[in-house]
């Protein structure tokens, strides 16, 4: 007989009415198996992204519940990864075999690589399910690989480098009209640098922000760091121009600057310690929930360029949307992949961090919901730029409309071979022509591989 | 009968009971200690995508190139070295500082006790959130105090530039380690006899004498054990300085380990990464060689 609980007479001769060892040890054992309920035997979707900050979580919380509820076999598992770590947690992923089935909003360039190693499954079948005419025009052209197949495609689109001053700073000291240039941007960070407010926040640190800005100051002096060709020609006037912008601007930045990346750049320009700021779209929430005093006074612009002759050039990472080849249920997560466009949880999803992530379907910015939000309404004409500059937007693994898809875009920026050159020049004092030579041997040993 | 005679051998004799009663050992051993070995040889001696694991051949290229023309490698184990060098020796400062204190009789000696401890206990990334914030420029109370003082009058780049990025480092470094020479020394002062510092009292030792003579000869051989467990184990530290610094300014941080980190999935060459590693196994074979000799002259 099995002791259980209940007074049953057990085999060690406990008393009846009592309870015995067994009998409490069994029930011990047998309560927590019974409080975790009946085993989820639904199949599990990893769902992985670096846009993870609470609100957006909690949208694609959303997105994943309507999912679940139209397909129950399937339970989808949201994991936050992050922009300056994905590519060791990615490495090690593929490496041992255990990706996610699903990842959104890594760079369009680190989508190419992955896909260029053969990791990724083609997106085209997803396109044709959402409808690549729902798409706006050439939204999904930045992840088109050079098998004329589509690497991942857009859940999004930003303007990451956007200007961003504070008009009511500006009056102060006397300046007018927002910088175009290089010249009058130095000029305003001068007039506008005083007590503690410094004039930028721009980043001089060994990160992928500091690779990423100086990559846009090449293009805004008129140059470029690849031919359309891939062939490197960091070595231009273009190159020597911005390392110099860079350095002098380096008296109005925060002392810290030197180890600024993405939220110490944003945190800089929010928390009111610089007249001006450096990023996308995501200073709208967060001036309005941590320092709503400045908001009426915001305006963004592109950053200025070189002279006012050189076009504007918005980095824009192209938030991706792709599949891992070897995850399991490749049907199903395509299924998922397509729900995440269904109009309202698309909207949701964008208004969670509202003006960062642009939307990349037609109409949306039509939708009552997705123009009823306090922040889009506000700031209707700060998005409404950012969506102009985004939409002409490049990467390095996107130089121009010219330029071929460069695969190893994502290592070049890992290896921080620019912002040691920014490092070297700005803070080391290094000379110019050795670093960007050094630079450019780094960069070709990593083009050769 | 004797006890040994009544061991049921099952058949099995002496010479196989040995090999046999060992082979557990052997087996967990090998499996834990040989296999990542050998593992990390072989990689090294190919060229090894990280994402697809594909792999070629090249032999002793990877040192070659490791030991090559960028001096790379140079500048790391130096940096490595120093950090090694200088957070230790201040771990050992205030380490043997704190346990002295601690060893004697003062208020609330068992809250103290506990209380130090704390640093060694708590997350990396916990603490270096914490010191990240001490040094901001922006909010940071270090830069609050200082300049509220009057020492300086804009706030000082803690992590950003040199040498102040390494010096901070040192620092989070031994705050964060000292405990463990706490640890270590405090057990071996509690157990030092007191005749022995009545009798250098009686010669007329004073604190200095009594410290010099007494305590650092009755510590010593703690003090070694502790020298070469924290010597490896900061040579190889990585999550501390990655978040800290990320081993910039430039190249100023960048130890050893950082490169393994970047070679193996930053720019996806496993094989590379595998000779860092086993390079700084060989740079700690020397420590450990040296160690012995050491402890072998003292004997």
């Amino acid at each position: 007989m099995v002791a259980g609980v209940g007074g049953r007479v057990a085999h060690n001769g406990a008393a009846s009415g009592g309870f015995s060892r067994r009998a409490v040890l069994a029930a011990g054992l047998a309560l927590p198996v019974a409080g975790c309920g009946a085993p989820d035997d639904r199949i599990v979707l990893r769902w992985w992204s670096p846009q993870a900050a609470p609100a957006q979580a909690r949208a694609y919380r959303a997105q994943i519940k309507t999912f679940e509820a139209a397909n129950p076999r399937y339970r989808v598992l949201f994991e936050p990864t992050s922009d300056d770590g994905y590519p060791a947690q990615f490495a090690a992923a593929f490496a041992a075999g255990q990706v996610p089935n699903l990842v959104s909003h890594l760079p369009s360039f680190a989508a190419q690589t992955y896909y260029a190693q053969g990791l990724l499954a083609p997106m085209d079948p997803v396109i044709a399910a959402i409808g690549a005419d729902r798409f706006l025009p050439d939204a999904n052209r930045p992840y088109l690989a050079p098998d004329g197949r589509h690497a991942a495609i857009g859940i999004g689109s930003t303007a990451v480098d956007m200007l961003w001053v504070r008009r009511e700073l500006m009056a102060e000291a006397g300046i007018t009209a927002i910088p175009r240039t290089w010249d009058q941007l130095r000029a305003a960070a001068r007039a506008m640098q005083k007590g503690a407010v410094y004039g930028a926040p721009l980043p001089y640190g060994s990160n992928s922000m500091t690779s990423l800005v100086f990559v846009g100051f090449v293009h805004r002096a008129g140059g470029q760091i690849f031919s359309p060709d891939l062939d490197l020609v960091l070595d231009s006037p273009a190159t020597y121009a911005a390392l110099d912008f860079y350095r002098s601007m380096r008296e109005f930045c925060p002392p810290g600057a030197t180890s600024f990346g993405w939220a110490d750049s944003l945190n800089a320009f929010v928390s009111g310690a610089t007249a001006t700021g450096i990023y996308g779209g995501r200073v709208l929430i967060n001036i309005a929930r941590q320092n709503p005093r400045i908001a009426q006074h915001l305006a963004c612009v592109p950053y200025p360029t070189i002279d006012a002759q050189v076009p504007h050039w918005t980095f824009n990472d192209f938030p991706s949307l792709f599949m891992p080849k070897q995850a399991p249920h490749q049907e199903a997560t395509r299924a998922l992949a397509a729900s995440l466009y269904d109009p309202e949880g698309y909207v949701r999803q964008l208004l969670a961090a509202p003006g960062h992530v642009l939307p990349v379907i037609k109409g949306i910015t039509d939708r009552e919901d997705y123009r009823g939000n306090t922040i889009t309404t506000t700031f209707a004409p700060e998005i409404a730029a950012m969506t102009a500059a985004a939409s002409a937007g490049h990467n390095l693994g996107y130089e121009s409309p010219a330029h071929r898809p460069n695969v190893k875009a994502g290592e070049i920026i890992a290896s921080n071979a620019l912002a040691e050159l920014v490092q070297r020049v700005v803070l080391a004092g290094e000379n110019p022509r050795a670093a960007v030579a050094r630079a450019s041997r780094a960069i070709e040993a990593i083009m050769r591989r | 009968m004797s006890a040994a005679a009544a061991i049921p051998r099952a058949g099995i004799s002496d010479r196989l009971l040995g090999p046999l009663l060992i082979a557990p050992v052997v087996v967990v051993l090998g499996a834990v200690i040989a296999y990542p070995l050998f593992a990390a040889l072989a990689l090294s001696l190919f060229a090894v995508d990280t994402l697809t694991l594909d792999a070629q051949w090249v032999g002793l290229g990877n040192f070659g190139e490791l030991l090559g023309s960028d001096g790379r490698f140079w500048t790391a184990l130096v940096v490595t070295l120093v950090w090694t060098a200088a957070t230790l020796a201040l771990q050992l400062v205030l380490g043997i500082a704190m346990a002295l204190l601690l060893n004697r009789d003062i208020w609330m000696r068992s809250l103290a006790r506990s209380l130090v401890l704390f640093p060694y206990f708590i997350s990396t990334v916990v603490a270096v959130l914490v010191w990240r914030w001490l040094f901001n420029d922006f909010f940071g109370l270090i830069n609050l105090a200082l300049i509220g003082g009057g020492v300086i009058d804009a706030p000082v780049d803690w992590l950003g530039s040199m040498p102040n990025a390494f010096v901070s480092l040192v620092v989070v470094g031994a705050w964060k380690f000292f405990p463990f020479v706490v640890i270590a020394v405090l057990a071996r002062l509690q157990s030092i006899p007191e005749s022995l510092y009545e009798a250098a009292r009686l010669d007329g030792a004073g604190v200095w004498a009594r410290f010099r003579d007494v305590t650092l000869p009755q510590i010593g051989e703690v003090l070694g054990i502790v020298v070469l467990l924290r010597a490896i184990w900061d040579f190889k530290e990585f999550d501390l300085i990655f978040l800290l610094t990320g081993g910039g300014p430039i190249d100023a941080t960048r130890t050893l380990p950082l490169i393994v980190y970047q070679e193996a999935f930053g720019l996806n060459r496993m094989g590379m990464a595998a000779a860092y590693a086993v390079s700084m196994m060989i740079v700690m074979l020397g420590f450990f060689a040296a160690y012995r000799a050491a402890v072998r002259g003292r004997a």
